[in-house]
């Protein structure tokens, strides 16, 4: 090929060169360049403020309603955290210190959060910085009020043993075993969005109205309304003073230090952040300036509300900002690159907070100090029209021209999104930083229909977190779900419930030893027997969740922001809300690892006969030291991917099978659990639970990811990619949720017009193919190899991992090699 | 037996590769057929030149003797003994191309380039792309090898492929009997027609043939089929036709062709290892690859000369 750099490459050999990149000087991103250039190389630091009111608060208040307790700790936060306005920025509000940082939630890990501190800055992978005083108040205040009373102590108390032992280390609960995996200690509530609108619109000012006026109409006498509307209506009116009350400490901050400020155009700024915070979010916004403080404000708060998995996103920016933008553009009060500006202000306050997981399972799922502020863009309205607006291309070419891995950008398709914004998406996906991740409307919005949404309001969905939608004022759905090791099963249809790494225990059933098979179904049935009983028991366990976590967690503000909350004085992790509809899901890990070595035994051990199970099992044992001929074998058979009947075809029945436990049980825990594939980062923690596998991966190496093919068995291209993940679905059942696809092109295929062109109509056939997600990894192999070898000349290279983009040098050796490993397509 | 028809014709293929964006409009699948009456001393695909099946020896995948025995004994001809790195050695001289090693190699070390597939079946993995065609206006390319050398087998593809509604597109090099390209363009959507050299001495030194037979097919092809679009490609080869003379003779050959685009091809070297795993010496061995700015600047020149050509008219 001859031309063949992504324009990321090109940018990163410009600046080897020498040679400048014009937008940093240009007047729409210079200062988003200028803050990001101070924060950008520096290590986080753990910020215990948080932590350390909000312990200081929950001391005080024991005894009363959760919500309460968690709305006056927020106040205790808003009241006493440090607020700081930084240089040059025009949006001010962090939940912690200056540089990037992460905060505490002792409310998750306070009781190990002691030993945790300790080895913090040791860590390979995502490390932290932690000053010895506050290493030392956590250790002597904080950790010390949480122990016994955390939610993962009572979860491991809670499991029945046979859970439990799929669950956990028996030892140890801190310690996944990584086969049925929970996902609820280490995060308080799933990814969400909030109905950002409502708050632009009436301010918190408005809402704090709302529940003062139902306070005052509560019935005196009610034991109910005592007992439970009063505490809830108390802890909004609360939470909102706390908003308020933190928004006007940064309004006279701004105040004092423009009074203080001798450079003209720096304090004619601090003036109107100062009369803006004080302005929102308290009352409606007037102009887009106050709706994106407003929106900021919000976003930030919730960052401080709770850990939210993945991190609360952004919603539909596109739609909900447009009509201030609008009127300011008419007005003549602002143009494209003020707007961007503003955009580019956020998104780096989005950079500088980090997901800091303390548990070392939380970490493993999310490395490269992940988070999903998702934001999403284009799609429809809520009556069914194109929604793309001036807004839908200025945050894209704010992606294009700011290339930062914050906000997680998504763009939303349909059958009828209109050529400009196909091609403006592909232009900058051609970018070659992963953005935009696609999201299927013609997949998403029938499916939820069938699943008890109204037109307007699955129309109106937006994306959050890694691949999922969230429509903000119908779902109700928060418990974090089961990852499921599918390749477990697999391993332990293969050693009779057993696996390698934990030598004779017994973890799973007792299928028969497979070299006493004679037929293929018979060795179906164990695999599909070991693969039910793990769903039995993630289905336990999500049940135990459901009813526990809200003992433990309240979230007063998100509650404020939901319709179905208010009308029915509900915090938003009650197991139910009136009127809800839950989307709860359980996650297969391993699909294509195990479709592979399924394919290969049916077609080598049971058709041709080539190879005995025997043989297999002892090859599998050695990690085919000396067996390569037989491992080699093994990775020739057919493998998903290829848009080949014979894998896809048993593909298709591990879905279905799984979709139909589902279809039966999951109505015993009132929520739809619906099948997902999506990985995170977790198929490389999962995989080194796992010994050699009969597709041909050696032991403890990665599982192949989401939905994709495994590691370079897609050998037909992508089209064929495409066409599997299509075939092995089950259009017929509405259990299925979303599937991540990660596709990676080398530059040289999409290069000029005329690949856009292609792009754009690969794009289209993959809207037309129903499947809900998938994303692009435009890179040459060589840059990665490159940039593992050298990480400090490629610091700033960014990567398409599981829903989300990172810098490639913050990854681990393992999923930098996973990267690298997956089938780059390059036909020419 | 069935009778003939054009669904059940056979032929041998080597490749069918999806997702191909180079060739034609949209997203296409290729159909390599092997076969070809030129020998080019630059061709990338040299497994496409003999029209049979035959036996490839990549060493790099071969496992080595201690660990794995699979050929070992299997061979009528004794032609596979092992080396000093324990590998095996295929001796070319006195394979005749059996397969039976072939048959037996897990890790395709030994491989055979080519297989039989019948018309219905080739259109059949074309169509599983057909989602990808419908919305970038692919379809199928038939290339090789030279695609008309199984010349009844091509025309059958591409007259079931239009019955099918499946957009066509051939790449040829043009030697080929003039009443084959004939039929084949009747089945056409778009051509694909390379034109190497202008002199007959030249051409025929490097590729084995006169190129006599190629520019009459061209012109009447140009003649008979005006609205046929037509690309006209040139490899462009070191000391071969890396020159403004040999580029300018072309561009005068073909600047007043309807319907007809002309694009450079740089020599690449992506073919070479290929020549190893069958037995045989790289012809080229010798040249160096042409520079990006060398291709640039014949691109450009052709350019020029064309428009200015066409705006003369």
């Amino acid at each position: 090929m001859e031309c063949c750099l992504s324009p990321q490459e090109q940018l990163l050999e410009d600046q080897f060169a020498g040679r400048e990149n014009k937008f940093r000087t240009s007047r729409a991103h210079a200062r988003a360049f200028k803050i990001l250039d101070r924060v950008q190389n520096l290590t986080p630091k753990v910020d215990v403020e948080r932590g350390k009111y909000f312990t200081e608060s929950m001391r005080q208040t024991e005894g009363e309603a959760l919500i309460l307790r968690w709305a006056k700790a927020l106040y205790n936060i808003a009241e006493k955290i440090t607020v700081y306005i930084d240089d040059d920025q025009l949006l001010v509000g962090r939940a912690g210190c200056q540089g990037r940082y992460g905060i505490l939630y002792p409310e998750l890990d306070g009781d190990f959060l002691d030993l945790a501190i300790a080895e913090l800055d040791k860590r390979d992978v995502s490390p932290f910085i932690i000053e010895p005083q506050d290493g030392k108040m956590i250790t002597e205040e904080i950790a010390p009020y949480w122990k016994g009373k955390t939610f993962h102590e009572n979860l491991a108390q809670a499991l029945p043993p046979d859970t439990l032992k799929l669950t956990y280390e028996p030892d140890n609960p801190l310690l996944s075993r990584f086969i049925v995996n929970e996902t609820a200690s280490f995060r308080s509530s799933l990814q969400w969005v909030h109905d950002y609108e409502r708050v632009l619109r009436r301010g918190f000012g408005g809402i704090r109205q709302e529940a003062a006026e139902k306070l005052a109409a509560l019935d005196p006498f009610s034991p109910d309304d005592n007992c439970r509307k009063k505490p809830f209506l108390e802890a909004v009116v609360t939470v909102c003073d706390a908003i308020i009350l933190w928004a006007n400490r940064h309004a006279a901050l701004a105040r004092q230090m423009a009074e203080a400020e001798t450079d003209p155009q720096r304090k004619q700024e601090l003036e109107l952040i100062a009369e803006t915070c004080a302005r929102v979010p308290e009352h409606p916004a007037r102009n887009f300036y106050e709706a994106m403080q407003s929106q900021w404000f919000t976003q930030m708060f919730s960052r401080i509300e709770q850990k939210t998995g993945t991190i609360i996103s952004n919603g539909r920016m596109d739609q909900y900002l447009y009509p201030y933008y609008q009127a300011d553009l008419e007005a003549g009060r602002i143009d494209e690159d003020q707007a961007v500006e503003l955009f580019e202000c956020m998104w780096v306050g989005m950079a500088q907070f980090i997901d800091l997981y303390i548990s070392p399972t939380g970490g493993a799922f999310n490395e490269g100090y992940a988070h999903w502020e998702a934001v999403t863009v284009g799609g429809q309205t809520p009556d069914g029209r194109d929604a793309t607006n001036d807004l839908t291309y200025l945050i894209l070419r704010s992606k294009r021209e700011f290339p930062l891995h914050y906000p997680d950008l998504a763009a939303r398709i349909h059958a009828r999104s209109p050529k400009r914004y196909l091609w403006e998406v592909a232009e900058t996906i051609k970018e070659g930083s992963g953005f935009p991740k696609l999201i299927n409307d013609e997949e998403v919005i029938p499916l939820h229909l069938s699943k008890g949404a109204t037109f307007e309001e699955i129309y109106d969905y937006a994306v959050s977190g890694c691949a999922e939608i969230r429509m903000p004022n119908r779902d109700t759905y928060t418990s974090g779900c089961a990852y499921i090791n599918y390749a477990a099963a697999l391993e332990m249809a293969l050693y009779n419930g057993r696996m390698q790494r934990h030598g004779d225990e017994l973890i799973g059933l007792e299928t028969g030893d497979p070299t006493k098979f004679t037929e293929w179904e018979q060795f179906w049935d164990a695999y599909l027997a070991q693969q039910l009983n793990f769903l039995k028991h993630a289905f336990v366990q999500q049940h135990i969740i459901i009813n526990l976590r809200p003992h433990h967690f309240a979230v007063p503000m998100s509650s404020a922001l939901h319709d179905l909350c208010m009308a029915s004085y509900t915090d938003l992790h009650a197991p139910h809300i009136e009127g809800g509809i839950d989307l709860g899901y359980f996650e297969c890990i391993g699909y294509g690892t195990v479709v592979d070595s399924l394919a290969a035994i049916k077609k080598l051990v049971f058709e041709e006969k080539k190879l005995t199970m025997a043989e297999i099992i002892e090859a599998l044992q050695d990690n085919f030291q000396g067996r390569e001929d037989v491992r080699a074998m093994l990775r020739n058979a057919p493998c998903y991917g290829n848009n080949d009947p014979y894998p896809d075809s048993i593909a298709k029945e591990i879905d279905r099978t799984s979709l139909e436990f589902t279809k039966k049980y999951a109505s015993e825990l009132g929520v739809n659990l619906d099948l997902r594939l999506v990985p995170f980062t977790s198929h490389v923690p999962f995989g080194k639970v796992i010994s050699a596998t009969p597709n041909g991966r050696y032991a403890y190496t990665p599982l192949s990811d989401g939905s994709s093919a495994s590691h370079g068995a897609d050998i037909n291209g992508p089209t064929a990619v495409l066409l599997s993940n299509f075939a092995s679905k089950n259009y017929d059942y509405k259990e299925r949720a979303a599937r991540l696809l990660n596709v990676k092109l080398t530059p040289g295929c999409v290069t000029g017009d005329q690949g856009t062109e292609k792009l754009v109509s690969f794009i289209k056939t993959w809207c037309d193919l129903r499947l809900w997600h998938i994303q692009f990894n435009i890179i040459n192999r060589d840059t990665l190899v490159a940039a593992q070898k050298d990480p400090d000349k490629y610091r700033n290279l960014i990567v398409r991992i599981a829903g989300y983009s990172a810098y490639f040098c913050d990854l681990s050796k393992d999923l930098q090699d996973d990267l690298i490993a997956r089938t780059e397509h390059t036909y020419i | 037996m069935n009778p003939p028809t054009e669904k059940n014709q056979t032929g041998i293929v080597f490749n069918i590769q999806k997702f191909s964006v180079h060739d034609g409009p949209g997203i296409r699948t290729i159909i390599f057929l092997k076969g070809c009456s030129l020998r080019c001393d630059w061709c990338s695909n040299p497994e496409s030149q003999s029209p049979r099946l035959q036996l490839a020896y990549n060493p790099a995948k071969c496992l080595g003797i201690d660990d794995c025995q699979r050929c070992q004994g299997l061979c009528p001809q004794d032609a596979i003994t092992t080396g000093d790195d324990r590998k095996i050695v295929r001796d070319v001289a006195a394979c005749d191309d059996c397969l039976l090693c072939a048959e037996a190699c897990p890790t395709h070390a030994l491989n055979i380039y080519g297989y039989q597939v019948t018309v219905d079946q080739a259109l059949g993995r074309v169509e599983e792309d057909e989602a990808f065609y419908a919305r970038s206006g692919g379809g199928v390319t038939l290339s090789g090898g030279e695609p008309l050398f199984q010349s009844e087998f091509a025309i059958a593809l591409l007259s079931q492929a239009k019955q099918r509604h499946v957009d066509t597109c051939i790449e040829t090099c043009g030697n080929v009997p003039w009443p084959v390209l004939q039929e084949a363009a009747r089945h056409l959507d778009c051509i694909y027609f390379d034109l190497k050299s202008m002199d007959p001495a030249t051409h025929e030194v490097a590729t084995g043939a006169s190129n006599q037979l190629i520019l009459k097919n061209l012109a009447k092809l140009e003649d008979e089929f005006p609205e046929l679009p037509v690309v006209v490609r040139t490899p462009v080869v070191p000391g071969f036709n890396d020159n403004q003379e040999a580029i300018a003779a072309i561009v005068d050959f073909i600047k007043d062709f309807p319907n007809t685009e002309y694009e450079l091809l740089a020599y690449h070297r992506m073919g070479m290892p290929k020549y190893a795993y069958l037995g045989r010496d790289y012809p080229l061995a010798d040249i160096e690859t042409i520079s990006q700015q060398r291709i640039d600047q014949l691109r450009a020149f052709a350019g020029s000369r064309l428009e200015q050509a066409r705006g003369e008219n």
